[in-house]
C-alpha cells in the first residue's frame, strides 16, 4: 500500500517537471518509459512467475518425494499390480463390514450387519468415526471462542486472539504430559471435583480423552479461522438489514452467518483431515484398542512393508481429499459478496445495561470460559507445573538449569537449546514468507472459474492430507538421497530444504483462509482496477489482499505455527547437528525423567506465544480500505 | 590437493562430498535448490552408482589410511552411525566420553551420525543406490539384522573378522549367525512397579489375577522396542500357536508346555484384565509415573535412574516374571562399504576393552557384553539382571516376527 502511494507521488512530479528539461528530460523520459514498460511486464508476469515457482517447490518438496513412496502400492518388485490394494480393500480388519461389500457380498446382507449392534467398523471406519466426533467437539469448543474474540472488546483481546493458536504447535508428548496430569486418576480435574464434593471421572485411556485432546489441538484452529471471517463482515451490510426492519437475530442469520459459515466449515474440514491422520496422541491417551490408520502406516513403514503401507496411505489420502473436495465444492457454490470495508463494532464485555438480552450471551461465555479453562488452560498449566517439579515432587528449577547447562557444556554433536530456538524462529519466519505468496497465488488461481478447478484446489491441499510418515520417507528418498539426472545426483538437505518443506506444509492454510474471502469479493472492484490499467498482480496487492487482510494474517500465523511444530520432515532433512528445531530438542530431552523435556516444552510455548503476538501486531488490527 | 582433502575429510559429510558443488544458478529453481548439492555419479564398472562411489572413496582412503601412521598431518575420520540416545540423552550417554577417549588414544577423528530412521536409513540408502556415508553402526539388534537381510540382496554389513578382544564377548549374547554384529552391551526388559501401591505378581499368570486388573501398562509392539520385547517374551512363554507357520503346522512351542494356550490366548486374557497398551515407552512411563497404573513394562535398570534423581526406590521396584526378562543385546558392525574398515575394527576392539565396557554400561545404563568390564562393585545393586534371560535367535525371528506382531495387532485392535 505504501509502495503504491509512493508511485503516485513520483508520477505526479514527472508530469509537473516535464517540458522544462529539454534533451536530458527526453532521455530520462525514454529511460523511465522503458523502466515503466519493464515494470509493467514484470508485474504482468509476476503472477505467472509466482505460480511457476510455487509449482516447482510443490513438485520438489512434496509431489515427487511422496510419489516415490505411494507408487510402491501398485509397483511391487517392478511389476504393476492392484493386488495389494485389493487385499487392503477387502480386509475386514481395515474396512469392517464394508470390506464384505467390496469383496462382492450382497449389499442387503452387509446393510443388515451394519445395522446390527455388533457391526465391525474396521480400522478405517473407526478412524473416520473418531475424526467425526473430534470435529464436532472442536467446532463446539471453537465457535464460542470465535464469538468472544470477534464480537467483544476487552483488555488483552488481541493478545488472547494471538495466543489461541499456541496449542496447535505443541508436540504430542507435551500434550500427553499435560493431559495425564489434568484428566488422570490423580489429576487436577478429579482434585477439583473432589473439592466440590463430586465423584471422580475416569477419562484416561478412553475415546473421550482422545476426542478432548483432538479438540485441544483443533478448536483453536476453528476459532482462529472463524474469527478472521467474522472480523471481515462489513458493518454496513448489517446496518442496511437492520434499517430495512430486520431484527438482530434475522440480521445475523441473513447477513453475518452466511459470511461466517464457510470459515466454520473450513475449520471443520481441516480438523477432520488432521484427526483422520492422527497418530501419536491416540496411543498416548487412548491405547492400542483405539488405533487409527496412521498407527498401521507407521508400523508398516518401520518394518519396511512399503506396499501395504503405501496402499493404506492412499486410502487415507482418498478419504481426506474426498472430505476436502466436498467442502471445496460447497465453498465454490456458497460464495457471498463481501467488501469487508468496515468491521462490526465490538461490544464491551461488561454490559452497559444489565438487561436480559445483554446478560444472556455473556452468561453463556462465562460458562464456556469454565470449560475452556479445563480443556485448554489446565493441561498447559500442568505442563508448566511439570517443568518445575523434581523427581521427589518438590518445586525446583533443576530442569531449566539443565537447559542452561546443556547450552554451555553440550558437545557439538548434541542438541542445545539456543540453536534450537534460533533455528525454529528462522525456519518459521522464512517458511511463512515463502508460504504467503505461494498460498495467495494458489488462492487467486483457484478462485477463478474454470472446469476442474476444485480438483486443482484439492491437489493443492494434498500436503495436508498425506500421511506425515509417508512424506518423511519420501523426503528422505527424493531430497536427501536425491535424484539421478544425466549422471549427476542432485540432493538437498539442511536449512533451505527444511524451509521449503515447511512452507509446502503450511501454505494450504494461507489458501484456505484467504480463498473464501477472495472468492466473495465484488468482481467489479477487480474489473474497474484492471480497466484503469492496473496489472493483475497490482490488483491483488492493492485491492484484494487489503480487503481480506485478517484472513492473510491468520494464514500467516498458521504457516508459522505449522513450521514451529513440524517434526517429521525436520529430522529427516536436518542432516548433521546444526539444523534441529525446538520440537527436536524436546524429543531429545525426553529421558527417564520428563522434566528437561517439559522445560524445553515451556520454552517452546513461550517463544511461539510471543511470536504469534508479534505476527499479529505486525499484521495490524485491520487494514481495510 | 592434500589440504583440500583434509578439509573435506573433517567435514561432517565425508569423502563422498569431494565432488560436491553448490548450484548457485538457475533462477526458477533458486528457491528450491539453494541448499542443493549435485554429485557426479561415476559411470565406471557395471556395479552401478554404489560401486562407483565406493571405488572413489577407497582410492582416497587407501592412501590416507596408510599415510596416517606415517606421521603426516592427515587424520583419518571414522564415522560412527548410531541412535540418538547413545550420544545425546538428558541424563547420561556414552557418546561424548567414547569420542574423547577414542580420539586421545588413536590418531583419528570420530564423528557421530544419528539419522532419525536409524538402521532403516542405511537400508534405504543402499536400496536407493545412494551410497553408505558411514563406517560402522553401533546399536544393532537381532531384529535390525533380520530386516536388513529381508530387504537387501547385497551385504550392508561386512563380517566382523578377527580383531583383538572379540572372543571376550559372552557367548550367550552373540546374536548374529553370520558374525557381522558384535555385541557391546545388553539390556533387559522387565516389569517396573510401584512397591507402595502394589506387589507385582511373580508369574505371567499372576498378571491375570483380579487383584491386578488394570494394573499393567505395556507399549505397542509395532512402535516401541520395550513393547516388542514384552510381546516376544509372552511368545517365548506361551508359544505362537503356529500363526507364523503358513499352515505347515510348525509352531513355536511355549515354555508353559501347553500347546493349546498360545500368546494370543494370553493377550486375550490380559486384555480382559484391562491391560493398557500405549504407544511409546514415554507414553507408558508418563502414565505410570502419574499413578494411572502401578506396573509398567520397562528396563531392569530403572533404579539407576531413580537413584540418580533422588526418587524413592520403593516406588521403583523390578520384577522378573518367572525369574526371566527379555534380553536385547546391542551390537556393532562395519558397513561393507566403509571408507575406513581397518579403523572401524580398531574401534570395535576399543569398545570391548574392560575400561570402555564399564563406561558404556554405566553411561548407557545397560550391562556389559564382556565378563571383565570394570564396574563399580555396587553397580549390580541398582542395575538388576534376571536369573534366566530370554531372547529369540536370529533364525527364530526371521520370517516370523512380522506375522507375530500382525496377528497380535489384529486381535487386540479388532474394531
Amino acid at each position: 500500500m505504501t509502495g503504491a502511494e509512493d508511485d503516485r507521488v513520483t508520477g505526479a512530479e514527472d508530469d509537473r517537471t516535464r517540458g522544462r528539461r529539454g534533451r536530458a528530460g527526453r532521455l530520462s523520459r525514454l529511460r523511465e518509459g522503458w523502466l515503466a514498460r519493464l515494470r509493467e511486464r514484470v508485474e504482468s508476469r509476476a503472477l505467472t512467475a509466482l505460480a511457476v515457482l510455487t509449482s516447482v517447490a510443490l513438485v520438489a518438496a512434496f509431489y515427487y518425494p511422496t510419489a516415490t513412496v505411494l507408487i510402491e502400492a501398485v509397483v511391487v518388485d517392478g511389476a504393476v499390480t492392484l493386488g495389494v490394494f485389493a487385499d487392503v480393500l477387502t480386509d475386514p480388519f481395515y474396512f469392517g463390514e464394508l470390506a464384505r461389500l467390496l469383496s462382492g457380498e450382497s449389499p442387503v446382507a452387509v446393510t443388515r450387519s451394519l445395522a446390527s449392534p455388533d457391526r465391525r467398523l474396521g480400522i478405517v471406519g473407526f478412524t473416520a468415526y473418531q475424526a467425526a466426533l473430534s470435529t464436532v467437539a472442536s467446532v463446539a469448543l471453537g465457535l464460542p471462542a470465535a464469538y468472544l474474540l470477534a464480537r467483544f472488546e476487552f483488555p488483552g483481546r488481541r493478545t488472547l486472539r494471538s495466543l489461541t493458536i499456541v496449542p496447535f504447535v505443541l508436540p504430542s508428548i507435551m500434550v500427553a504430559v499435560g493431559f495425564v496430569a489434568t484428566f488422570g486418576e490423580n489429576g487436577t480435574l478429579n482434585a477439583a471435583l473432589a473439592a466440590v464434593g463430586l465423584p471422580p471421572v475416569d477419562l484416561m485411556f478412553t475415546l473421550e480423552a482422545v476426542v478432548i485432546a483432538h479438540a485441544f489441538y483443533n478448536a483453536p484452529l476453528v476459532a482462529r479461522v472463524t474469527t478472521a471471517a467474522w472480523e471481515s463482515v462489513d458493518a454496513s451490510a448489517v446496518e442496511t438489514a437492520r434499517s430495512l426492519g430486520a431484527g438482530p437475530v434475522r440480521a445475523f442469520v441473513d447477513v453475518v452467518a452466511p459470511q461466517v459459515y464457510p470459515a466454520v466449515l473450513t475449520g471443520a474440514a481441516l480438523t477432520f483431515v488432521f484427526t483422520f491422520g492422527t497418530f501419536p496422541i491416540v496411543l498416548a491417551l487412548g491405547g492400542f484398542e483405539l488405533a487409527t490408520v496412521e498407527v498401521f502406516v507407521y508400523r508398516l513403514v518401520r518394518d519396511l512393508s512399503y506396499a501395504e503401507a503405501a496402499a493404506l496411505a492412499i486410502v487415507e489420502l482418498a478419504v481426506s481429499l474426498g472430505v476436502l473436495l466436498a467442502y471445496l465444492r460447497y465453498e465454490a457454490r456458497s460464495s457471498t459478496s463481501t467488501r469487508g470495508a468496515r468491521p462490526l463494532p465490538r461490544r464491551p464485555l461488561v454490559p452497559p445495561t444489565p438487561s436480559l438480552r445483554e446478560l444472556l450471551p455473556r452468561a453463556g461465555l462465562a460458562a464456556y470460559a469454565v470449560v475452556a479453562g479445563v480443556v485448554f488452560l489446565a493441561p498447559i498449566a500442568s505442563m508448566i507445573l511439570a517443568s518445575v517439579t523434581g523427581g521427589d515432587g518438590a518445586l525446583t528449577l533443576d530442569h531449566y538449569r539443565f537447559l542452561v547447562e546443556r547450552q554451555q557444556t553440550g558437545a557439538a554433536f548434541q542438541v542445545r537449546p539456543w540453536p534450537a530456538i534460533r533455528n525454529s524462529l528462522l525456519f518459521a519466519a522464512a517458511a511463512t514468507l515463502l508460504a504467503l505468496p505461494m498460498g495467495v497465488v494458489v488462492a487467486v488461481l483457484t478462485t477463478r472459474r474454470y472446469r476442474g478447478r476444485t480438483l486443482v484446489d484439492a491437489a493443492a491441499m494434498a500436503p495436508l492430507a498425506v500421511s506425515g510418515i509417508i512424506v518423511g520417507l519420501g523426503l528422505l528418498r527424493g531430497l536427501v538421497f536425491g535424484v539421478e539426472i544425466a549422471g549427476w545426483r542432485i540432493a538437498a538437505s539442511g536449512a533451505v530444504a527444511i524451509v521449503v518443506a515447511h512452507a509446502v506444509a503450511g501454505y494450504p492454510f494461507v489458501v484456505r483462509t484467504v480463498s473464501p474471502g477472495l472468492s466473495g469479493l465484488d468482481r467489479s472492484l477487480v474489473e474497474s482496477a484492471r480497466a484503469l490499467g492496473a496489472s493483475r498482480a497490482r490488483v491483488i496487492r492493492d485491492v484484494e489482499l487489503p480487503l481480506v487482510w485478517p484472513a492473510v494474517v491468520a494464514g500467516a500465523a498458521f504457516a508459522f505455527a505449522i513450521s514451529i511444530g513440524e517434526f517429521t520432515s525436520t529430522v529427516v532433512l536436518a542432516t548433521g547437528a546444526d539444523a534441529y528445531t525446538m520440537p527436536v530438542a524436546i524429543e531429545r530431552f525426553i529421558g527417564r525423567r520428563l522434566g528437561p523435556a517439559t522445560a524445553m516444552g515451556v520454552v517452546l510455548l513461550v517463544v511461539t506465544g510471543l511470536s504469534f503476538v508479534v505476527i499479529e501486531r505486525l499484521g495490524g488490527e485491520h487494514r481495510g480500505i | 590437493m592434500t589440504t583440500d582433502d583434509s578439509e573435506t575429510r573433517r567435514r561432517p559429510a565425508r569423502s563422498h562430498t569431494r565432488r560436491r558443488f553448490l548450484t548457485a544458478t538457475g533462477a526458477a529453481g533458486a528457491v528450491a535448490l539453494a541448499g542443493c548439492s549435485a554429485e557426479r555419479v561415476d559411470d565406471g564398472g557395471g556395479d552401478g552408482t554404489d560401486g562407483g562411489n565406493e571405488t572413489d572413496g577407497g582410492d582416497t582412503n587407501g592412501g590416507d589410511g596408510d599415510g596416517g601412521d606415517g606421521g603426516d598431518d592427515e587424520t583419518p575420520t571414522l564415522t560412527v552411525a548410531t541412535y540418538t540416545n547413545f550420544i545425546d540423552a538428558p541424563s547420561v550417554s556414552p557418546g561424548e566420553w567414547l569420542k574423547e577417549e577414542f580420539e586421545s588414544r588413536y590418531d583419528a577423528t570420530l564423528e557421530w551420525a544419528t539419522p532419525d530412521n536409524e538402521v532403516n536409513y542405511y537400508i534405504e540408502r543402499a536400496a536407493s543406490g545412494a551410497g553408505i556415508d558411514a563406517d560402522l553402526y553401533v546399536g544393532l539388534t537381532t531384529e535390525d539384522l533380520v530386516r536388513v537381510d529381508d530387504e537387501l540382496d547385497g551385504d550392508l554389513f561386512a563380517e566382523a573378522g578377527e580383531f583383538e578382544g572379540r572372543d571376550r564377548v559372552r557367548s550367550g549374547l552373540r546374536f548374529d549367525p553370520f558374525e557381522r554384529a558384535v555385541p557391546y552391551d545388553t539390556g533387559y526388559v522387565s516389569l517396573v512397579y510401584d512397591g507402595t501401591a502394589t506387589e507385582a505378581p511373580e508369574t505371567f499368570e499372576g498378571l491375570l489375577d483380579d487383584e491386578h486388573a488394570g494394573a499393567l501398562i505395556a507399549q505397542n509392539p509395532g512402535g516401541s522396542s520395550t513393547g516388542r520385547a514384552f510381546l516376544l517374551h509372552t511368545i517365548d512363554r506361551f508359544g505362537d500357536g503356529g500363526v507364523a507357520s503358513d499352515g505347515d503346522g510348525e509352531a513355536v512351542e511355549g515354555a508353559d508346555g501347553d500347546p493349546d494356550y498360545d500368546y494370543l490366548d494370553y493377550w486375550a486374557d490380559l486384555q480382559a484384565n484391562d491391560v493398557r497398551v500405549l504407544g511409546t515407552w514415554d507414553d507408558a512411563y508418563t502414565a505410570w509415573s502419574n499413578g494411572e497404573a502401578p506396573i509398567v513394562v520397562s528396563y531392569s535398570t530403572d533404579q539407576v535412574f531413580a537413584d540418580m534423581e533422588g526418587a524413592d526406590l520403593e516406588e521403583h521396584q523390578i520384577r522378573f516374571l518367572n525369574d526371566q526378562a527379555y534380553a536385547n543385546p546391542e551390537g556393532m558392525a562395519v558397513f561393507a562399504d566403509a571408507d575406513e574398515p581397518e579403523l572401524a575394527r580398531e574401534f570395535m576392539s576399543f569398545m570391548l576393552e574392560p575400561e570402555v565396557q564399564g563406561e558404556i554400561a554405566q553411561r548407557n545404563v545397560a550391562f556389559p557384553a564382556t565378563d571383565d568390564a570394570e564396574l563399580p562393585s555396587d553397580y549390580a545393586e541398582l542395575a538388576q539382571a534376571p536369573a534366566d534371560p530370554v531372547t529369540f535367535s536370529y533364525d527364530q525371528l526371521r520370517g516370523n516376527v512380522d506375522a507375530w506382531v500382525e496377528a497380535w495387532e489384529r486381535q487386540f485392535a479388532g474394531n
